[in-house]
């Protein structure tokens, strides 16, 4: 498998460490339910066959952690995005974003 | 316990010359680096100043450039590795510091890095034996940079010339087992 780094172009799977889910989203702390929100957010994972999105670290090449839309079956990816861009587009734009 | 008194020493200790018609390796001992990196918002700051300063734009994907005196190699996003000739007491650290306070952070790296420089018509194919990123001279060409790994040690790899001169950045502690690989992968060569 190879991923194509949007900084560095394609390289080899062994340049990358897998990350984990790309789609948790951390639970808000101060919420009555926290406790149960956290088990959820840390173990749960309902791994269902088809694509998914993992965030992937470029540990040995330009550091970057990516989201990598893949398909678990097939390996096929079908999009890598830089996961600062990602995380960015998420949250309303403010005055010191880079 | 006698007083100790703690002297430097080379990275390349225990590195003896090679010789090899197609291949030399030279080790590049009297450089000041300091990496550096965009203050949040900065990133055009740091560009104007870096062009004021040394009349060299920063390249903003991979790639190195030259400046006055200098050259400034791509090292991640938003990042750089500043090198120079350490003559006169030169010490880019204090320098870049000085020139980009407030658009930037300056880390020394003189110590903790080494470059090496590896030239010849045979470098090419003894690189690629453990460097999985494609040096064709159509792929990987003058001015490109990699950052990856030699044999799982990292590295930034980047082309000087099309001889091919090739120039390596790693961590200094691990120049010996670079050697070890690098002969290694030579050896076929008549090194």
């Amino acid at each position: 498998m190879r991923i194509a780094c949007p900084y560095c172009g394609e390289r080899s799977l062994d340049e990358f460490l897998y990350s984990g889910d790309a789609t948790v989203k951390r639970p808000d702390f101060a919420s009555p339910t926290a406790a149960n929100e956290f088990v959820s957010y840390t173990y749960e994972r309902s791994n269902p066959p088809g694509m998914h999105r993992e965030l992937w670290y470029h540990s040995a090449g330009c550091h970057a952690w990516l989201v990598v839309t893949r398909g678990i079956a097939t390996h096929a990816i079908t999009s890598v995005e830089v996961a600062r861009d990602v995380a960015l587009n998420e949250k309303p734009a403010t005055k010191d974003s880079i | 316990m006698a007083n100790q008194t703690l002297l430097a020493t080379s990275a390349f200790l225990h590195w003896k010359p090679v010789k090899a018609l197609n291949f030399t390796v030279e080790p590049r001992e009297t450089l000041t680096m300091a990496s550096f990196a965009a203050a949040k918002g900065k990133k055009d700051a740091l560009a104007a100043a870096i062009r004021a300063a040394y009349g060299a734009d920063l390249p903003k994907g991979s790639g190195r450039v030259e400046g006055n005196g200098i050259a400034f190699v791509w090292a991640g996003p938003d990042q750089w590795l500043a090198i120079a000739e350490r003559k006169d007491g030169r010490d880019l650290e204090s320098e870049l510091k000085a020139a980009l306070s407030g658009i930037a952070s300056v880390v020394d790296q003189s110590d903790g890095r080494v470059v090496v420089r590896i030239s010849g018509s045979d470098a090419r194919a003894i690189l690629a034996k453990g460097i999985p990123v494609d040096l064709d001279a159509r792929a990987f060409k003058p001015g490109n940079v990699a950052i990856t790994h030699a044999s799982h040690i990292g590295v930034i790899l980047w082309q000087i010339d099309d001889k091919p001169t090739y120039e390596v950045a790693l961590f200094r502690s691990y120049v010996d087992s670079f050697a070890h690989w690098l002969l290694d992968s030579a050896a076929e060569y008549g090194v």
